[in-house]
């Protein structure tokens, strides 16, 4: 077992967060999206995993490179 | 009668070089499960191909004479896969493979041969750096930059690296000067070893950190793909070099086109969201419109929103530059623009036609891209794509937003452009160009802003593009293949047998 730190590719707001800490996520599934140059961006899980923490809550700002979910792997 | 014209002589000397560094130190390379300079040739060359060059060369310096077979460096000449190519294969095992007097005349002499006789150079790199003592004080320097061409690449033959080790020097230099560059996971590629980093400044690093395959292949994007072993890469080498042209004077060669490549695009309108706000991966589309299983993606790590891939249609060589909603939203940030650059770089090098597949909101603005020159590295592109003179094919498939319009070929930046019917163009996004332009938002008026942004995504329809002749057709999207086969088929370039004129054959190698 080893922590992720999923981190968002570009700087924009989380415009919906899919997953909460618990849930068992398979390779490719989406955690969140974000919006961000008006298109719906999808943070996705790198491996299956379970997700250990969600950092981020809908509507806030995200930079480039934040990490906004913690899953174990 | 054996020792006339001292052939047992000849035999010894021969038999020393081929032992290359000795016995345990091949033993210890074999037990790591990695090839010597050697076998590595053999798994790059048709068998019984190789013709050596220099197998008897040493060190010049007497004490070094003795442990220096080959001097370090294997050179020659030999086939893959019936065409010529100049070899390059380092041997870690003698002296690191370190630089030399001796060894550079080596590799003078191939790299000569290849240009002058048209065939590519692969350098199967691992080295340690320049050689001490030979290049310490200042007589040192004496042997240094005596070719004045050493390190220009003006893209007369196609150069591929192999980084199968801890590459300094040498080993670094080629692989920034090559066209495709691939890395075995485990090698490293620097300026300087993390032994001479740490002793020079104080920072203790990690190789792995310093210069492995995770920091070339997604953030410097120098290296184009990284495998596990020797044999993967080497195989990767001989992939890319089926695509390409022996020189620049002639096509790249064409080939049988695989059995069912026209059925793959049936699928094509279930890969692609209609809402343009929604994204799906692009390498799904090129993979439908290419010739089945030809899709060879170059610097798949890096600058992920944008796609440069080699790939065939209709059995000819050809170059994707497509953007890819799936990373950034599409967003075209610097790592896109330095690698969309890179690519026509190599397609106006050697003769391949280019295929530019628009789905983008525009550039990705905002802080990080400003400070690191964004302005100038979308400027770069267009230098570049105005200087391109194979032919040049823009396909809209939805949004092609803003100034990047142009970077993606439109208006007189290609040949020939069409367009899906689900193509969009704005200067942004309707949505944002209401809130610019009329200073509505949707919480102020939302029946307001729905009926403005209405009326602007209309305008942005691409049949007025059309009906004024600037988009030559709409296209199905299930067209697209046989829209690309007969359109690169009338570009054909016939009076110069599909011969460009190379003015980015000069162009830096990384900027």
């Amino acid at each position: 077992m080893a922590q992720l730190s999923i981190s968002s590719d570009i700087t924009g707001t989380v415009w919906k967060v899919l997953v909460k800490a618990g849930d068992k996520v398979d390779e490719d599934d989406a955690l969140l999206i974000l919006e961000s140059m008006k298109m719906e961006i999808p943070v996705t899980a790198p491996e299956a995993a379970t997700v250990l923490e969600v950092l981020v809550t809908e509507g806030q700002a995200v930079s480039e490179g934040e990490v906004v979910v913690i899953l174990d792997a | 009668m054996d020792q006339k014209f001292n052939v047992t002589e000849l035999e010894t000397r021969r038999q020393k070089a081929l032992g290359m560094g000795g016995p345990e130190r091949l033993a210890r390379r074999r037990a790591q499960n990695v090839l010597n300079a050697r076998e590595r040739l053999d798994v790059l060359l048709d068998p019984g191909s190789f013709h050596e060059s220099g197998l008897l060369t040493t060190s010049y310096r007497p004490e070094a004479k003795e442990k220096t077979p080959a001097d370090g460096k294997v050179t020659g000449f030999g086939t893959v896969d019936g065409r010529p190519v100049a070899v390059v294969s380092n041997d870690f095992t003698v002296l690191g493979a370190s630089s030399s007097v001796v060894n550079g005349k080596k590799i003078k002499h191939v790299r000569q041969v290849a240009n002058d006789s048209g065939m590519p150079l692969v350098l199967l790199g691992e080295s340690a750096g320049a050689r001490m003592p030979d290049r310490m004080g200042a007589a040192g320097r004496a042997i240094l930059g005596q070719d004045p061409t050493e390190y220009l690449r003006d893209r007369r033959t196609p150069w591929v690296s192999a980084l199968l080790g801890s590459c300094y020097g040498s080993s670094t230099w080629y692989a920034c000067l090559s066209d495709y560059v691939v890395m075995r996971k485990g090698a490293t590629m620097a300026v300087a070893s993390s032994r001479v980093t740490e002793l020079a400044i104080k920072q203790t690093v990690d190789p792995e950190e310093l210069g492995g395959w995770k920091l070339h292949t997604g953030t410097t994007g120098l290296v184009d793909a990284a495998v596990d072993t020797d044999e993967e890469a080497i195989e990767l080498v001989k992939r890319f070099l089926g695509y390409m042209p022996s020189h620049n004077k002639e096509a790249p060669p064409r080939v049988e086109v695989p059995e069912g490549s026209d059925e793959t695009i049936l699928d094509i309108l279930d890969i692609v969201p209609e809402s343009r706000s929604q994204v799906y991966d692009v390498r799904e589309v090129i993979r439908r419109v290419l010739d089945k299983d030809t899709l060879f993606e170059m610097k798949s790590r890096f600058g992920k929103s944008l796609v440069t891939a080699l790939g065939r249609i209709d059995g000819k060589t050809v170059g994707v530059i497509a953007n890819n909603p799936k990373f950034k939203g599409g967003s075209i940030d610097i790592d896109a623009c330095a690698k969309a650059t890179s690519f026509l770089v190599l397609c106006d090098s050697f003769n391949i036609p280019i295929i530019l597949l628009a789905d983008q909101p525009g550039f990705l603005i905002g802080i990080d891209g400003e400070k690191r020159g964004a302005p100038g590295r979308i400027m770069n592109w267009m230098n570049a794509i105005s200087q391109v003179t194979v032919p040049k094919i823009a396909i809209t498939l939805r949004k092609n937003y803003g100034q990047a319009y142009l970077n993606m070929g439109g208006g007189r930046n290609s040949d020939e452009a069409a367009a899906w019917p689900s193509a969009d163009y704005g200067f942004m996004d309707p949505g944002t160009a209401v809130n610019v332009l009329y200073g509505v938002r949707y919480e102020d008026d939302p029946a307001r802003f729905k009926q403005l942004v209405e009326e602007i995504a209309q305008d942005n329809a691409p049949w007025d593009l059309a009906s004024l002749y600037e988009l030559k057709d709409v296209i199905h999207p299930l067209e697209t293949r046989s829209y690309l086969k007969s359109v690169l088929a009338v570009h054909s370039r016939s009076p110069s047998g599909g011969v460009g004129q190379h003015r980015l054959s000069g162009w830096p190698t990384s900027y």
